[in-house]
């Protein structure tokens, strides 16, 4: 028994070592997150051993393949629920029982619509697992996004004009609108809602055969996909939909917080190969995005929204001579720093459901 | 960070183990309560400088009651100043910190102290007001070395629920202390059991219990209510089992060789062996230092009955500090006494376990809800109240936990360990040479994946 113990202790301490060593001195070369800042509050709250603990598990070495041996272990051993992601046959679905509203969120909207003078349109978008939630099992489903949605549009001013986004994707469900490794729609499903909310906003939608669409990559492995590391069907498809015959981009300018200007097309296709493919819509992360396009009624709309709106907006350019889109998200200053939002007649809220609990 | 984080397994513990071997005898002692500093430190410097001011006013206490009992004769009858003033800030710290005592009387400052926990409390100030009586009792010296005492309050592999251990017993196994493979092996197989326990058993179950806990009461189905009452006194155990065998198996490795607390309580065919092997210091603490004085004050008849029904009320108070934990010691209490009037206790034998286990699970549902008239409404449902046996969702967690079930069942009994036991003593005993460190490393490998993605597992149930 004690030579036992001795031979254990050797090995564990053997593997100890090599994984702190490998840790510390890096194969990746390049560290993900920032290393918890050295301050005295953080000290002295304990911010700095919490930041600390995470950020070890973020540089760890083989941290994603641990992660996806732990999800084909845990969905073997227990549940298939893991890191709050149920793994289901074909597609991952986030899995969240804390209770959240949407009432700060509304109240921001409602006070900032107060001071604007044209019509406003709003769009919240369910995720997918408030679309698949009858997939998940029973006891997750205390309440649903749909209950989210429908409070959060009772709670918003009655001037705004509320799109219902939830029954037109649950309909469809069949299709492909939701990336099976992501919470979020597919381009597809964009283009699905384009179609009602383009009617509201007062135009005809372009119809689906007028496009050309390019599979711009079939390996994208989305937010809940980097949770597990672990799903049993092929990774997604991003989708670019290009209408030949229609208006177009005549310029396309991002700006930061600092105002600098960057040069922009709709799409980035140079995203493919960082670590975010998802950042080729409208190339990534800027506070404000400004496109002018060919159209010739003077037409100006402002969209205020996240993640989902970035695969959204490509379709509402045959529409506008100019759109403003504002992420919230990468804001940070005030939104009229940037522009007058009374300079566009139409203003557009599309944001998924999941983002509007926290904000 | 606690212990079941990758940040302290794979950095803080391997590098202060080697300082700690590295630095010469005589210092090690003082990098030790260092390296317990940085520890607490990297909690919160809040929680350092209570540490620090919790050692430093107990030290003093004692130091002061020690003097004037056996230095300053003259002054002996104020020795009791210092003592209770010891005591007096100990139970206020412990209230202060485990109830809403504190907010409630920094209300009228508009105070708050907000996100802080001092971490293992109740145990360290077990292991100090022990102390402070001993002093005061004059069974032991006053530790004049700060840093000795130091450790004995806070050193790190300690801090956190290990077992709490009165001063004499801690100043032998101080003496005895030293760091030889042997030691590391033992101590890496104990911490390796602990975190075992704490992140594939306590944690699953905890994600099972959970699930039930989200159904309304109102509707549960009688299956489904003792499946999750069974995962919550299974997570309860392997949490608090899981926890102290981390810390004591980090003493271990760094020579100290503290008891055990738990003995395979549960599952056994009495209540008595289950209060004889359940959190069995922290139960023999309050036994010396809180009820032992009473034997002089009571009758001889009902002295049994008082000290096992107000022992295990105790205990429950000092793990929720609310009326449901008084309710779980009330009922282990009472079932005590009950079974040792018993006539009959063939009967026992086979019928035992199961008796056993309905009773601790029963009274556990009140450790499991903070509000009393939820237990017995979840209690309710135990007994068919809701008229529903069992729905789809039953099957569905039944099918989904069933092996983590029967795993930590399995694992709550001594079985595994008696087989070991038996295998060593034919001659097959190289078997468990392969076997027992094949487990440990494969053990230690899922908890590493297991915490790969959040970095820690923090859940401890009950804030002991």
């Amino acid at each position: 028994m004690k030579n036992a113990n001795k031979i254990s202790a050797l090995i564990l301490f053997a593997i100890i070592i090599t994984i702190s060593a490998v840790t510390l001195f890096g194969i990746k070369g390049e560290s993900s997150g920032e290393f918890p800042a050295i301050t005295w509050e953080n000290f002295f709250d304990g911010d700095f051993g919490r930041e600390l603990v995470s950020y070890t598990a973020d540089n760890f070495a083989g941290r994603n393949e641990l992660i996806s041996a732990n999800a084909r272990l845990e969905s073997s051993m227990g549940e298939s629920i893991v890191n709050g992601v149920y793994i289901y046959e074909n597609r991952l679905l986030s899995v969240d029982t804390t209770p959240k509203n949407t009432d700060k969120s509304a109240q921001a909207v409602n006070e900032f619509v107060k001071n604007y003078n044209g019509a406003v349109y709003f769009v919240a978008v369910p995720t997918s697992s408030g679309v698949y939630g009858n997939k998940l099992p029973p006891y997750l489903l205390k309440s649903t996004e749909k209950q989210q949605i429908d409070s959060l549009y009772t709670n918003l001013d009655a001037s705004i004009r509320k799109i219902d986004a939830y029954n037109i994707l649950k309909m469809l469900s069949d299709n492909y609108i939701y990336y099976r490794s992501d919470s979020k729609w597919t381009s597809y499903g964009a283009f699905c809602v384009y179609r009602t909310v383009i009617q509201k906003l007062g135009f005809m939608p372009v119809s689906y055969d007028k496009y050309t669409i390019e599979h711009i990559t079939n390996n994208y492995k989305g937010n809940l996909y980097s949770k597990t590391q672990y799903m049993e069907s092929k990774p997604d498809l991003l989708d670019i939909y290009e209408y030949s015959g229609g208006a177009e981009v005549t310029d396309c300018k991002g700006y930061d917080n600092n105002g600098m200007m960057y040069r922009k097309s709709l799409y980035d296709r140079e995203m493919i190969e960082s670590e975010d493919m998802y950042r080729l819509y409208l190339g990534g992360k800027l506070p404000l995005v400004k496109i002018r396009t060919n159209v010739a009624n003077d037409k100006k709309l402002l969209v205020i929204g996240d993640d989902y709106a970035v695969c959204f907006v490509p379709f509402l350019i045959q529409h506008y001579s100019e759109i403003a889109f504002i992420s919230p998200d990468c804001m940070e200053k005030k939104l009229n720093e940037f522009l007058n939002p009374d300079d566009y007649e139409q203003l557009l809220f599309l944001f998924g459901i999941d983002t509007l609990y926290s904000e | 960070m606690v212990y079941s984080s990758l940040l302290f397994i794979y950095g803080f513990f391997p590098l202060s183990l080697a300082i700690y071997f590295l630095t010469p005898k005589k210092f090690k002692d003082i990098t030790l309560f260092s390296l317990s500093m940085i520890f607490c430190g990297l909690f919160s410097l809040k929680f350092l400088f209570f540490m620090l001011v919790y050692t430093m006013v107990n030290y003093i206490s004692a130091r002061l009651t020690y003097r004037l009992k056996w230095k300053e004769q003259k002054y002996r009858k104020f020795m009791a100043i210092p003592f209770s003033a010891g005591i007096l800030f100990n139970i206020l710290s412990l209230f202060a910190f485990r109830t809403e005592l504190f907010s409630w009387i920094l209300k009228p400052f508009h105070l708050q102290i907000q996100n802080f926990f001092p971490v293992g409390i109740s145990l360290f100030t077990l292991s100090a007001t022990g102390y402070l009586i001993d002093v005061y009792k004059g069974r032991i010296k006053a530790e004049i070395n700060f840093i000795r005492f130091g450790l004995f309050v806070m050193m790190f592999p300690r801090l956190i629920m290990c077992s709490v251990v009165s001063y004499d017993n801690f100043l032998k196994i101080w003496r005895k202390r030293k760091i030889r493979l042997t030691e590391l092996g033992t101590g890496m197989e104990i911490f390796v059991k602990g975190l075992a326990k704490k992140i594939i058993l306590a944690d699953t179950l905890f994600s099972l219990y959970s699930a039930i806990k989200s159904i309304d009461t109102g509707n549960l189905p009688v299956l489904t209510a003792w499946l999750g009452a069974t995962a919550y006194i299974l997570c309860l155990y392997f949490t608090l089992s899981g926890i102290s065998e981390m810390g004591i198996g980090i003493s271990y490795c760094f020579g100290y060789a503290f008891p055990q607390s738990f003995n395979y309580p549960l599952f056994n065919s009495r209540i008595r062996h289950f209060s004889a092997k359940w959190h069995v210091q922290a139960v023999q603490w309050f036994r010396k230092y809180v009820l032992h004085p009473f034997r002089s004050v009571i009758n001889a008849k009902y002295i049994n009955i008082f000290i096992s029904v107000s022992l295990w009320i105790l205990m429950g108070f000092w793990y929720k500090f609310n009326a449901g934990g008084i309710i779980w010691g009330l009922i282990i209490g009472v079932a005590i006494i009950i079974e040792s009037r018993l006539k009959n206790t063939r009967m026992l034998k086979s019928t035992g376990i199961i008796y056993t286990f309905v009773v601790t699970t029963i009274s556990t549902v009140f450790i499991a809800n903070s509000n009393i008239s939820e237990s017995f409404r979840y209690i309710w449902a135990m007994i068919g109240g809701n008229r529903i046996i069992a729905d789809s969702l039953t099957a569905y967690l039944f099918r989904s936990y069933i092996i983590v079930l029967l795993v930590g069942i399995y694992a709550s009994t001594d079985l595994f360990g008696n087989m070991i036991n038996r295998i060593n003593k034919t001659r097959f005993r190289i078997v468990t040479l392969i076997v027992s460190p094949v487990v440990t490393v494969i053990l230690f490998a899922v908890c590493t994946a297991m915490i790969s993605y959040t970095g820690s597992s923090e859940n401890m149930l009950i804030q002991l």
